[in-house]
């Protein structure tokens, strides 16, 4: 819980107000939170693509909103990325399990782990890799980053980093 | 009636309330008719005219209406789902079905077909489901925005047909920032 926690405290203080999530087991503590917290709206959603949808009428709403997914979600919205959010330029932030990285016992993860980071950079979206405790304090800033230069965001969370935080 | 007769009968309504506009014909039919600076036209991303009104629905307090096509709620069906579970009273989803895919030459769609958008709306879980036929869809519209308990799914049965068009000139970063300076968001412009 302790990862999860310092997780939504950094997007929250990012300015992070709107959250959607398709869920993962490894996002299962955030959005335990993310449901009992008053203060921001949270919704799970059916698909990635849809979500990117919801995202974009919430920052046209002048929500700043955040999608948590598996990196199979990035597969799922390409699409949706560059012919919405990036078109019209729309601060999402992507939060991503990093599925198929080490530690992952489910070996078809690993076809869309080997691309996910060819994919994002293909995109041209800023990435924040955290393999480890001390990356996440990046993320505020980071999250920040997306409003400035007005464009979605990813933030990929190790699955060692996240197996442990029950 | 086709999409343009509908959309010019619906302008009125529209021009007060703010609008997600269907990629392609439809924005196009809509923006030549008469601009607004509070419809938001949809240049990419076809199947998510429902997932932006309803994004905005939940980030604000003024009515919104997406204006969606039935080729593109199939493309993005679990849409209906959402919304019969999340869309709050402000957001109404008008579904211009006429049975084809219009922006591509009129192919036949599934709901020329076997499909019922109005039964899978309500297995989803939306409970103002409404089908109408073109001619009544004013004021089926006119009646959802004035119930402010509920929100709806219309589905106007029209039929196919296009006018001759040219793509809507504007920039999408324009079409961005007007929109959200109707909602009083962005104060530079």
């Amino acid at each position: 819980m302790k990862i999860s926690k310092k997780i939504i405290d950094n997007l929250k203080k990012g300015g992070v107000d709107f959250y959607l999530s398709v869920p993962c087991k490894l996002l299962a503590n955030m959005i335990d939170i993310l449901e009992n917290d008053k203060d921001v709206y949270y919704s799970a959603v059916p698909r990635e693509e849809e979500g990117m949808g919801i995202c974009a009428g919430a920052y046209l709403g002048n929500k700043f909103p955040c999608i948590m997914m598996q990196n199979t979600g990035i597969g799922n919205s390409v699409n949706a990325i560059v012919s919405l959010l990036q078109l019209y330029q729309m601060p999402v932030v992507f939060l991503i399990s990093y599925r198929g990285t080490p530690g992952e016992p489910v070996g078809a993860q690993g076809g869309m782990a080997k691309i996910t980071e060819d994919i994002l950079q293909t995109l041209r979206i800023p990435m924040l890799h955290c393999s480890s405790e001390k990356d996440l304090d990046k993320i505020s800033t980071f999250s920040n980053h997306a409003k400035v230069v007005e464009s979605p965001v990813a933030i990929l969370c190790d699955f060692n980093l996240m197996k442990d935080d029950t | 009636m086709n999409r343009f007769d509908l959309l010019n009968k619906l302008h009125n309504i529209l021009k007060e309330n703010l609008i997600i506009c269907n990629i392609g014909l439809p924005s196009q039919e809509l923006y030549k008719i008469n601009d607004q600076p509070n419809f938001f036209y949809m240049l990419g991303s076809m199947g998510l005219s429902s997932s932006i009104g309803l994004g905005l629905s939940l980030s604000q307090t003024k009515q919104v209406i997406s204006i969606d096509g039935d080729g593109s709620v199939l493309m993005n069906m679990n849409t209906l789902a959402t919304i019969g579970n999340r869309a709050p009273s402000n957001y109404t989803l008008l579904i211009i079905d006429n049975g084809s895919y219009g922006s591509t030459g009129d192919q036949r769609t599934f709901t020329d077909e076997n499909t019922s958008l109005k039964d899978v709306a309500l297995g989803a879980g939306c409970k103002k489901v409404i089908e109408c036929p073109g001619e009544e869809t004013s004021n089926e519209l006119s009646k959802a925005i004035e119930d402010k308990n509920n929100s709806y799914v219309i589905i106007s049965k029209i039929n196919s047909g296009n006018v001759k068009i040219d793509p809507i000139p504007l920039n999408p970063i324009t079409i961005r920032d007007r929109f959200r300076k109707f909602i009083g968001i962005v104060k530079y412009l």
